[in-house]
This record gives C-alpha cells, structure tokens and sequence, in this order.
C-alpha cells in the first residue's frame, strides 16, 4: 500500500518520525535531568499490576486499529498485486488495434492482419526495454468436456506463436514440464489449469469447441499453469495458425503482447518507459498537432488546471505535464504519450464537459478517435496502481470505521489521567508545597503516560496485526462462499510491509503522547492548599487581564527568537550548562511553539467563547460557511456551536441577574443538549427544505455520532440529580436492595466527569453498532426486496454470442431431456453497447451506454417496477411495459442513469446520465435519446418514458442498460444480433436452481450459463451481511476500551473508597452487599451509556432509513432485536466480568482495616 | 450493676506485616453495663482502637471470647456479624466517616435500610432523628456542605438510628474544637440518659473521659486499670 488518504505512506512515515522521535528523545532528557520526577511517574507501573495492564489495553485502541486498518491493506494490495503478476506472467503491455474492420466478434478486441504485427516487429526492434513481443489472436467460445460433460460458457481460445516466444520466460505444465506448442497435433490442444478446474479435465479428455454452431473437438495434451501466455481466466491454447483456423481468422490477429526486460515483477519498472515509446509510434502526429491545437486554447487550459486539484497524486501530476507540454511550441515525444493514455483523454473529457464547453468536447472527442492505430494498455502498472488503490482505499475504510473507538481511547487516556490525578492530589499538593513547579506534575504524568504508550504501542501493533489476520480470514471466507460475484477465486494472502508497521505505532503513539500531554497539563493546574487538605477545587478567580491574554499569542510566536538570544548571551558570558539546556529548548522549538501558541490561543478564547458571545459568533460563521459551500458538515457543526452558545448566553444573563449559578448551569446546560440533540434529530431531507441542497458523506456519521452522544450525555450529567430522584421513588419499595442502589447511583453522579467520560465511551460504541445493525438489517434482503429485485423472473440464462441459442423456449420444447411445462415464461434480450446523448441536454458529449432489446415475450412478462413514469403513458408499470411493445421508439431506463435530488449516488464520469429532472420525482416529461451504434454510426432517436426502481435487476448487479423493443433494434442496425440474454419464470413448484442446472446440461454446445436469480440475491444479500457484520466486528474493537474504562475506575473506586467500605461494613454492610454496590454501579454506567446509545443510534437509523426509503421503497426500518441484545449482553458481562475483581477485592476489605486506611 | 452488656476475656491480637509482629492486645478483659458510657485512655499505640476493633466485630481476635448483649460476636460467620451491627450497634469515627456522595439523612437512613425498614419509614425516622441532633434544617446537605461538629452530629444520628444497645466511639471528638467538643459530649451523654444505651469511647482527651461513667487505661496491649474503683461523672 503506498497511500493513505491521498498521502504517500513514506511521507507520513517520515513526518510521523520526525514528530515522535525528537518527542521522545525531549521526553528522555527531561527524564535523566529530573530523575525525581521519574521514579513518581513509573513508581505505580509495576506496583498496581492490573491498573496498568486495564490502561495498557485501553491507551492501544488506537494503535491496534491502526495496525489492524494497515495490516488488511497491505494484505489486500499485496494479493491483488501477486494475482496480477501471476496472471499476467511476464507480460506488461497489450497491444489492440482500435480502428474497427467490421470482422471481429461483437464485444471483443478488433483484427489487424499478422503482417501488420512483422511490420511492427521490425519497427520496434530497436527498443531495448522490450525483450519479447507475440502477436496473439483470442476469443471465448461455448465448449464441453465430453467425458465429464461439464461445460463452460465462455472458454477462451488463444492462439500462441510459438515462433515469438522469446523474452516471455518459460511456458509450464502444471506438473512442472515445459509446454511446447509445435508438438501438439492438429486435434490436440493444451488447456490452462483454471480451465481443467471449469471443465472437471484432465489429460486425454476430449474438449468440444462450438464455433458458429460448429463443434470442432480437442483432445487435451496435457494441462498448462495459468498465467502469462496461458492466461489466467479458464483458457484453451493453441498455435496462432490453428486458433485462427479454428476461429475462422485465417491471416488476422486481435492483439500484440509486450514483455518487458526483466522478469515478471521486474519488467513494471520500464513499463511507462516502454508504453511512451510505443504510443509515440503508433499515434499519427498529424492528428496529434490537431489535438494539440485544440488542447492548447487557454479556456480550455484553464479547465484543465481546474480539473488537476481533484485527482489523486499521479493524475494529477501528468495532467500537470500535459499542461506543461501543450505550452511548449513543440509537438514533443512525452505530449504524444501522454494524449494516448486512455486516463488522461478520461480527465481532458470530463473536465470540458464539467466546464460544459459542449463544441470543444464534439473536436476532441473525434480528434482522439483518430489518434492512433493501437492503443497501448500498460496493464501491469494499471493493474498494479489499482491495488495500491484499493488496498488504500480498504485502509481508509477501517480507519474511518475505527473512528470511534480511537475517539472512546483518546476520552479513555483522559479518564485515566484525571484518575490517577485525583489519586494523588493531596501528594502533589505537598510535591508543589515543598517547591515542585507545575512543569515538574506535568512532567511525572508525561513519564508515566509514555511508559503506558511505549508499552501500549508495541501490544497495539501485534494486536492489531492479529485482527487484520481475523479479518482476512474472515473476507477469504465471504469469497470462498461465492458471494461477491467474480471473486469467489481469489484468495487474500497475510501481507504486512514493516513501513505499515512503523506508521501504525508511530501514529498510536503520536495519538497517546498528545492526549497525554494536553491531560497531564490539565490535571497540573490545581489549587495547592484544597490538593493538600483534599478539599474541592474552589473556583478559580480569574487574575489574568486581557492584555496579557492578548500578548501571549504573538510572545508564544516570538519565544523561539527569545530563546536564540538568552542561549547566546549565556554562551557569551561562558555558562555552558545554560546555553546547552537553551539550545535543547531551540531544538524543541517546532514542536513546542505551535503548541503554546495554540494554548495562548486557547486561554484567549476561553472566556468570551465560555460567556456565549463568541460561541454565537463562532457558530453563525461556520453556520454560513456551510449554506455557502453547501457542506453539510460545516452546517451541522456550525448551528451546533450556535445554539451551544445561546444556551452559554442564558447562562451567563441567568447569573449576572443573580440567580443561583447552579441554577443558571442547569437551565443554560439543559438549553444546549436538549435544543442540540432535537436539532441533530431533524432528518436530512427536512434541513435541506430549509438549507437547499447539502454534501456530506461518511464523516456526518462520525460527526453525528460524536455530537450526539456528547449533547445528551451533558444533558443527562446535569440532571444526574432529576434521575437519582426518580430512580429513588421508583426503589422505595425495593428494600434490602436499595441501599445497594442509593449508593451505587450516588457514587458515578457525584463524579460527573469520570462517569459522563465512560457513559459518552459506551454510548458511542454501542450507537455505532446499533447503527450498523440496524442498517444491515434494513438492506438485510427481506423476501419482499429480492422478488422486487429479481423483477418476478427466477432464472438468468446467457449464451455465448460465437453460437447463439436463438429461440430458447422452442430449444427447450424439442429437447426430451427438458419438460416445457416446467417454464411458465421465457424472455430473452439482446445485449448491445451503445453511445447516447440526451436531445436537447446541456451535455452533448457521446457517452457509454447500453441496450436491451427485450423480445415480446420478455416485454410482456416484465414484472420490474417502474418507478418514474412520462406524463402520457399510464400510471401503473404495466402500461409502461405495454407500451414498449407497442412502440418500437420508445424506451425505460435504468435509475443510475438519472440524478437524484440530494446527489445520493456517485456520478460516473464516463457514463451516460439523463439530466433535467430526478429519480424522486412525482412524474416526468418524455425525453428524447438519440444512440448511436458505435460500429456502424447508425443513429437512432428513442423516447424514455419511464425510470425502472432502484432495486430492479438486482441493484444492478445483473448488468443494465434501457429496455427497447427487440423490433426497435432490428430496424435499428443493419445486421443481425442474436440474443444471448434470457430471464425465465419456472412453473410453480419446480426448484429454480435445480432447473438452472439442468438447461446448462442440455444445451453445452451454446454455451448457457443459467443460475436461478433468488440465489443470486442471496449469495449477494449474505456476502453483504458478512461484510456489515465484520466492520460491526471491528467497531465494537471501542468496547474494549469502554470495559477497560470501567476496570480502571472500579480499581480506583476500591482504593480511593477504602475507608467508606470500612464503614459501610461498620454499620451492617455483608461483604456480598458490598460487591453488589460495586457491580451496580459499573451496571448502572454500562446500561446508562447504552440506553444512550441504543436511543440515538435507533433515532439516526431510522432518518437513514426513511431518508433512502424515498428512492428503494422495498427498503424497511426494522430493529434487529436478537443481535442488539447480544450486543447488550457482551457489553454488559464482559463490564461485569472487569469489575468482578475489584468488587471482590473491596467485599475482601476488613472493616477494621478499611478504617485506619488514610 | 450485674446486666453485662459487654464481656471480653483473654482477648489477644497479633498484627503480622510479614516483617514485624506487633502484639497489638495481650490479654485483654472487659466488662462493660448496660448503660455504662466507658471511655477508654491510654498513650498513642497502646491498642485502643484495636480493642474498640475487636470487641465490636469490626475486626478478628486471635484468642479469647467476646459475648456482647449474650452473642458470642466471633463465633457468628462474617455475614451474621454484619447483620448484628446493622441492627445492634452504632460507631462514631474520629473523621466522621460520612459517605461523601450522600447528604446528611441518607447517610442516616442507610442502617435502617439495611434492616430492612422501607424507605418512607427509614427517612420519617432519619429526619426525627436528625431533628433530636439539631440538625433538621441540614438534612438535605452534603456532608462537604457541613462543619466538622455537623458532620459529627449526622455520625451519631447515624450511630443511633436503628436504637442500638451498644456505640462505639473512637476518637469521638478528636476532629472538634473545644466548644463542638461540650457540644458533641453534651448530646452523647444526653442520649446516655434518655435511651440507656451503652457508649464505648476511645478518647485521648481527659476531659471527654472523665464525662465517662468509667476510665479503662491501657498501656502496650493490656488493661492496666479497667476504672472499677471510678464512677466517672
């Protein structure tokens, strides 16, 4: 993986380094000059063995998420990196020919006759970097084992030169021989070990070949390794000659393979070298000056440069090359490679039509259709970039998944420290009574907190590394099940690159050292006198007047200048010692001025933004901001802060009218949370009546989440006492029990950060999960969902297009293996890509797009919704199908083609899109398509009068494309497509799959690959739940933290409470009473925290829900009880099961012995 | 006075700290009446709270018999000894021993929780109870929001609310100026009268002791005069 979020991983590494390293060794000097404070900060690491291992467990969240995030990339890089080095073997690039002849097989590459590949041989001759070129000539036809009487829809054929065969290594068997193409016989051929697993054959097991309806049969000589020559998909191989024969291509190739010097990895390394200098030979500088030309218009530059800001890193540094190159006079070398790359005519495009420069699209677009002869695909590299793109990607995800639990380990490190500060108070009143400065707590709390780290650092990584395994495991389990379609083969590989590992540990570490850092210089600030008598901290009289507060700023830039001159002065005057520790101050400058100048900024703002003011003010900006960028974010964020600030604001009148200040807070505080949380519950689609149209994507989880949890949190902490009375009046009938729970609620109430710090740990945790749960759920596929999705047919059938079935449902009626009377409907389409362009539209550009040409008996058995229907043409599904079938023009389109109001689904760039109205609309104008077959040219104007549902063709994953008549094809086109697609209903009561397998068996020769659709969806429904399920797995990684949390403070609780439970147990407390008030009182946190969660994460689900139940009505808000109380239940015993033993431990407490405690 | 509210004999008590043994009490005898209040004196580590400890259960003997009010106390298993004290004694710490989270009259009800009375009932009583202490008005309070003397008086409301026979009291006033002290021994000895209940004071202050009916004087673990020749006041 070489990325994160866009960043180069070297880059974070070294800047992760160069923060972390000079940290630690600051934190390391301080260590050896203040040794005092050390032996403070450490004393309690080995004495309180499970305090610290709870701490240790909690503090490495963030680096076992991190770890865990890497190590599945990594993996997931390297084995996409290995199956494409393995599959393409030593070859780097593919030579196609891009000017269509007419000949070649609809959907495959065009032909060029092998004279053209000799030329091109001796053209190439000089370039070094290639050491192998091959011509080669493949297409997949419908074949049968004939003793096994296993088919395979789509086996390729490829025809190898065996006179070419230099520079692409060794061809092997798969029991370790060498292939030889020369030595097959005419009817012998070599198949590919993937085909020998499609095909259940072996050696001597005779292959049929069906080509134009021709079976043409081979005998297999003996089985190839995949990968290289002998491909990686289920291949037949053969000589060039005889594949041509057979494929009836006499004299013609479909494509040239290069190999680079180097081996198979090796050969990446001269592939852009390699792919510029073919593509300078192959492209025609005539049309390549035109292009230029074009290019080269400075409107045209500008969108260009506009363009580059959203692309990742390597984009964007070639569309800044091809910028630089339209600007030199010359028609260079590297211009010519760079406008023959597919991706950047990809950028040039969809920035012009971006910037809706429609003439300039028409010039370009048929100025790059006559570029070149070949396109040169570096497959390799693209390969390879795609698996650093996704492996990055897969990072990114998990990291954002791990959000919240390294928010709920940042809080944890928090507690911790305000824990261990109010556990010493009173020493470190007497420590700074006796002369202890407040850096020299700071610096105890640093020690202690880096020793945690350091530790947690290193269990985190291994920890994590652990997890990434599980989860690997675990997607290798999902793909092994068949469930993600095409992958059900790939395998991921354990991988972890050690730079992953550096960057995991550095970036946990970088995480704890800061938290720590910002706790230990919190929990410093105390009053000496209340620390020593263990009295309340008294409110803090502001002494500081705002002049000073508005130097510290500017002071905290100029500090560093300030240290300069004091090091040379004490140089000057010969004190070594000073002018070294200055120096040591200098070095630390980077780090430590940000930091005090942020403080400075902090101490400045505190007051006015505390007051209300400045909250109103700060809020109203981003507010704005928000309705400006339209960022959904800024907006939700910024109204946030204001109405935090109105509620600060009636605090601060409450008070200087003289209210009660403990009044005041209530009311202020109670303002806030309610009227915030009520503002975070107003679903999207609502604020968005208000706002106009918002972005935002999975970061408003995060945000909401957090948001949410910390506004009802403070509300329920500031009205602990309306709920300790209400709890009261419920158990005064309780008995013997209650004074367990007077005490076990009075305990965390009266330590409002501590609990409201847990209480906000396990809310988050459990709102994730509750979230996801519920959402797996709602997309869980419910019976109603997949008949919608499947459109009421139970069977999808393909045939291979070399030897088309034609009229299946009469095939059927004359084969006697098969009973007619098992199929109640039979409909077939033709599959036909096609460019389309709107009539009328701002967007003139020809884009991608596809046809189904559905036969009449498809058109009248469609039972898929439609969801948007013209004005005129009915107003149920049915009339809308009805009238395809009486109208040859008229056409329905699939939804992703058509925008929805809040931009819900992502654009595709290259694709067609519908404008001027939205998928949520109530109704739709008629709108006019013109396509255009791309072979031919033929242009052909359709009417779309409808939008299919969502949910239809399985959410698309069956492919999609708008629903035309079959006659409208055919008066369409000149020539003939056969169908190859087919949807079947089977009579009720016959076993969809069981009928799918036996039409694959009785019709091998077309090729048909039928499976019933119901599995399909389930396949998919179940592959999705297991995915849900795994990332629910990994967030609830946070209820560690949460349990640790609780363990932590129970521990406390026994130390800091021993005299109390003397006491109780004076007065009649059973030791069993005594572990019970200890185990109600984690209870009581856990169960708060997830009530909490359980009510937000619901109330959010269900606006999620709703907000997409506007586009896939199939879609149902249903609460998965039985997993929220499992849930519930981990959460609860493993709570329970960390403060067993501090319960038993305190229940062990001898009353006498409590008492003399101090 | 022949009712035995109290009666220790050969009491002895060994604290081992793995390093050092110290024989905290070495044969100790004591009788206390009902009624009786009987301060108990003696130098700093001469075992006072220790006895105090072990007579009322709080703590385990290593020889002898303890029978208060006619139970053998460490014979009961530490479940019943807990259940005695709830409903049969009272203890008045040096340091208040309040639970911080909880205001004066919860701190007060919790005894009679404990005991099993309801909780309309436990409060009705706290807050008499509260009242007989002069610190009705201050029910509500947290022990922080009160004076050291409050804070006492909230201990013995405490001490006395399930009527016990028998409170212990170590170092009742130790924590008081002089005038909280009268005040604080004015309400113990008052109590004393009314209810007849038994006090057992440990106490360093010779005046508190010499409002006892009786002073025991201890010195390195053992009774050196049980104050049978004094009446105190």
């Amino acid at each position: 993986m070489e990325d994160l979020f866009g960043v180069k991983m070297d880059y974070i590494m070294i800047v992760l380094l160069v923060v972390l390293l000079p940290a630690l060794a600051a934190i390391g000097i301080m260590a050896l000059r203040n040794r005092v404070m050390l032996k403070m900060g450490l004393r309690s690491i080995p004495r309180r063995k499970a305090q610290t291992a709870l701490i240790v467990v909690g503090i490495m969240i963030s680096t076992l998420i991190m770890a865990a995030a890497f190590g599945t990339g990594d993996t997931i890089s390297f084995s996409i990196r290995s199956a494409v080095v393995d599959g393409l073997g030593t070859i780097d690039e593919i030579i196609v020919p891009t000017r269509s002849s007419g000949e070649e097989q609809l959907g495959a590459a065009p032909y060029v006759p092998i004279e053209r590949f000799t030329q091109l041989q001796q053209e190439l001759s000089g370039l070094a970097s290639i050491d192998g070129l091959a011509p080669g000539i493949g297409e997949s036809v419908p074949s049968l084992n004939n003793r096994t009487r296993q088919s395979a829809g789509e086996l390729r054929v490829a025809g190898v030169d065996p006179d070419n065969l230099s520079g692409f290594g060794s061809f092997d068997l798969l029991d370790g021989g060498e292939l030889d193409l020369l030595a097959l016989a005419p009817n012998e051929a070599y198949i590919n070990d993937a085909a020998a697993r499609e095909l259940d054959a072996v050696a001597g097991d005779e292959i049929s070949l069906f080509v134009e309806g021709e079976p043409t049969t081979f005998t297999v000589k003996d089985i190839a390794l995949a990968g290289g020559l002998a491909g990686s998909d289920p291949t037949l191989l053969l000589s060039l000659a005889r594949a041509q024969e057979v494929l009836g291509r006499e004299g013609l190739i479909n494509s040239i393979l290069v190999s680079n010097k180097g081996d198979q990895h090796t050969g990446i390394e001269y592939s852009e070298e390699v792919t510029t200098a073919l593509r300078v030979q192959f492209t025609d500088r005539e049309a390549a000056g035109q292009l230029r030309e074009t290019l080269s218009r400075p409107e045209v530059l500008e969108v260009l440069e506009g363009r580059e800001a959203s692309l990742r890193p390597e984009s964007r540094q070639n569309l800044a090359s091809l910028r630089a190159e339209l600007a030199s006079p010359e028609l260079s070398d590297r211009l010519i490679s760079l406008l023959a790359d597919d991706e950047i005519r990809g950028h040039i495009l969809t920035a012009l039509d971006e910037s809706g420069q429609t003439e300039a699209i028409r010039e370009v677009s048929t100025q790059f259709e006559s570029l070149a002869e070949f396109s040169v695909l570096d497959v390799k590299r693209q390969f390879t970039e795609q698996a650093d793109l996704v492996g990055s990607s897969v990072t990114s995800i998990f990291i954002i998944m791990g959000l919240f639990s390294i928010m709920v380990g940042i809080l944890l490190i928090f507690l911790i420290f305000v824990m261990l500060a109010a556990a010493r108070r009173s020493e470190m009143g007497m420590a700074r009574a006796v002369g202890a400065r407040r850096f020299h707590l700071v610096q105890m709390f640093v020690f202690e907190g880096t020793a945690y780290s350091l530790m947690s650092g290193a269990v985190g990584v291994v920890l994590g590394l652990l997890a990434s395994s599980l989860i690997v495991a675990i997607v290798n389990r999902i793909f092994a099940g068949g469930g993600v379609s095409g992958a059900d083969e790939f395998q991921l590989t354990q991988h972890f690159e050690p730079r992953s590992i550096v960057v995991a540990y550095c970036l946990g570490m970088v995480i704890s050292l800061g938290t720590v850092g910002i706790s230990a210089y919190q929990v410093s600030r105390m009053n000496i006198v209340a620390a020593v008598r263990n009295l309340r901290t008294p409110r803090e009289i502001n002494v500081v007047t705002t002049r000073q507060l508005l130097l510290e700023p500017p002071l905290a830039l100029v500090r560093p200048f300030i240290l300069v001159v004091s090091a040379l002065r004490a140089l000057a005057s010969g004190r070594a010692v000073r002018s070294a520790g200055l120096l040591g101050q200098i070095a630390l400058s980077p780090l430590s001025t940000p930091a005090g100048f942020v403080m400075a900024i902090y101490r400045l703002l505190a007051r006015p933004f505390s007051q209300g003011w400045l909250a109103i003010l700060i809020g109203a900006l981003i507010t704005w901001n928000g309705t400006t960028t339209d960022l959904a974010m800024s907006y939700r964020i910024g109204f946030t802060i204001f109405i935090i600030g109105v509620g600060l604001t009636i605090r601060t009148l409450m008070r200087r009218s003289g209210i009660r200040s403990e009044v005041a807070d209530r009311v202020g505080y109670t303002f806030f949370g309610v009227v915030g949380l009520a503002y975070w519950f107003v679903p999207f689609s609502v604020l968005q009546k208000i706002t106009g149209e918002l972005r935002g994507g999975i970061e408003m989880f995060f945000i909401s989440g957090v948001s949410m949890v910390a506004l009802a949190v403070w509300t329920v902490m500031y009205n602990a006492d309306v709920l300790m009375k209400v709890l009261t009046v419920l158990t005064s009938r309780i008995g013997g029990f209650r004074p367990v729970l007077v005490t076990a609620v009075a305990y965390p109430m009266s330590a409002k950060f501590r609990t409201g710090l847990t209480l906000a740990m396990f809310a988050l945790v459990i709102f994730t999960l509750i979230v996801m749960s519920i959402l797996t759920e709602a997309f869980g596929g419910s019976n109603e969902q997949i008949e919608a999705a499947t459109g009421g047919w139970d069977i999808r059938t393909n045939a291979n297009l070399r030897n088309p079935i034609g009229d299946l449902a009469t095939a059927i009626e004359e084969d006697p293996s098969l009973d007619s009377a098992d199929f109640e409907a039979i409909g077939g389409y033709t599959y036909l890509p096609v460019q389309a362009r709107q009539v009328g539209a701002e967007e003139q550009r020809w884009r991608f797009y596809a046809v189904r040409a559905a036969d009449e008996a498809m058109l009248s058995n469609l039972e898929d919704e439609v969801q948007l229907i013209a004005e005129g043409y009915g107003e149920t599904s049915d009339d809308v199908w009805n009238a395809l079938r009486e109208n040859d023009r008229l056409a329905v389109v699939e939804a992703l083609v058509v925008p929805t109001r809040d931009g819900g689904f992502e654009e595709r760039s290259f694709q067609f899109q519908m404008e001027g109205f939205y998928y949520d609309d109530e109704t739709m104008q008629p709108i006019d398509v013109e396509l255009r077959e791309p072979r031919t040219g033929e242009i052909v104007t359709v009417t779309v009068i409808g939008v299919l549902d969502r949910s239809a063709d399985l959410f698309g994953q069956l492919g999609g494309g708008m629903y035309i008549s079959r006659a409208g094809l055919d008066s369409a086109v000149p020539f003939e497509i056969p169908s190859t697609n087919y949807r079947i209903r089977v009579t009720e009561g016959v076993d969809p799959v069981a009928t799918a397998n036996s039409l694959d068996a009785a019709f091998p020769e077309y090729g048909l690959e039928s499976r019933s659709l119901v599995a399909i969806a389930e396949e998919s429904v179940a592959a999705n739940k297991a995915f849900n399920y795994l990332f629910t797995g990994f967030m609830a990684l946070g209820l560690m933290v949460g349990v640790a949390s609780l363990g932590v403070i129970s521990l406390r609780a026994v130390v800091e409470r021993r005299q109390q439970i003397g006491v109780l147990r004076a007065i009649g407390y059973r030791r069993g009473l005594i572990q019970l008030s200890f185990l109600t009182e984690s209870s009581f946190i856990v169960l708060l925290g997830v009530a909490i969660g359980i009510g937000l994460g619901a109330i959010i689900s269900y606006n999620i829900v709703q907000e997409i139940q506007m586009e896939v009505e199939t879609i149902r808000f249903d609460v998965p009880w039985i997993q929220i109380i499992i849930i519930i239940a981990i959460a609860y015993v493993f709570s329970l099961a960390t403060t067993f033993l501090p319960a038993r431990q305190a229940s062990n407490i001898y009353p006498a012995e409590a008492l003399r405690y101090e | 006075m022949d009712d035995q509210i109290v009666l220790a004999t050969g009491i002895h008590k060994t604290y081992d700290t793995g390093q050092v043994k110290v024989n905290a009490l070495r044969g100790i005898d004591l009788t206390v009446q009902r009624g009786e209040m009987v301060a108990i004196m003696g130098p700093s580590g001469c075992g006072k709270t220790t006895m105090l400890n072990c007579l009322s259960g709080l703590d385990d003997i290593d020889q002898g018999r303890v029978v208060i009010d006619g139970v053998v106390l460490h014979d009961l298993p530490d479940d019943e000894r807990s259940d005695y004290r709830a409903r049969s004694m009272g203890f008045v710490f040096q340091l208040y021993n309040l639970l911080p989270v909880l205001s004066a009259v919860e701190n007060v009800e919790m005894p009679l929780l404990l005991s099993g009375v309801g909780a309309t009932e436990a409060r009705r009583r706290s807050v008499d109870m509260l009242e007989q202490v002069g610190l009705a008005e201050r029910a509500n309070h947290l022990p922080t929001e009160l004076s050291g003397g409050q804070r006492q008086r909230v201990t013995i409301a405490r001490a006395l609310i399930n009527q016990p026979s028998i409170i212990w009291a170590d170092e009742p006033t130790g924590d008081l100026d002089s005038e909280t002290t009268e005040e604080i021994m004015a309400l113990i000895i008052g109590l004393n009268k009314t209810n007849r209940q038994s006090f057992i004071l440990v106490t360093h202050s010779a005046e508190v002791g010499g409002m006892a009916h009786r002073i025991v004087r201890m010195r390195d673990g053992i009774v050196v005069d049980d104050g049978s020749g004094n009446d105190g006041a």
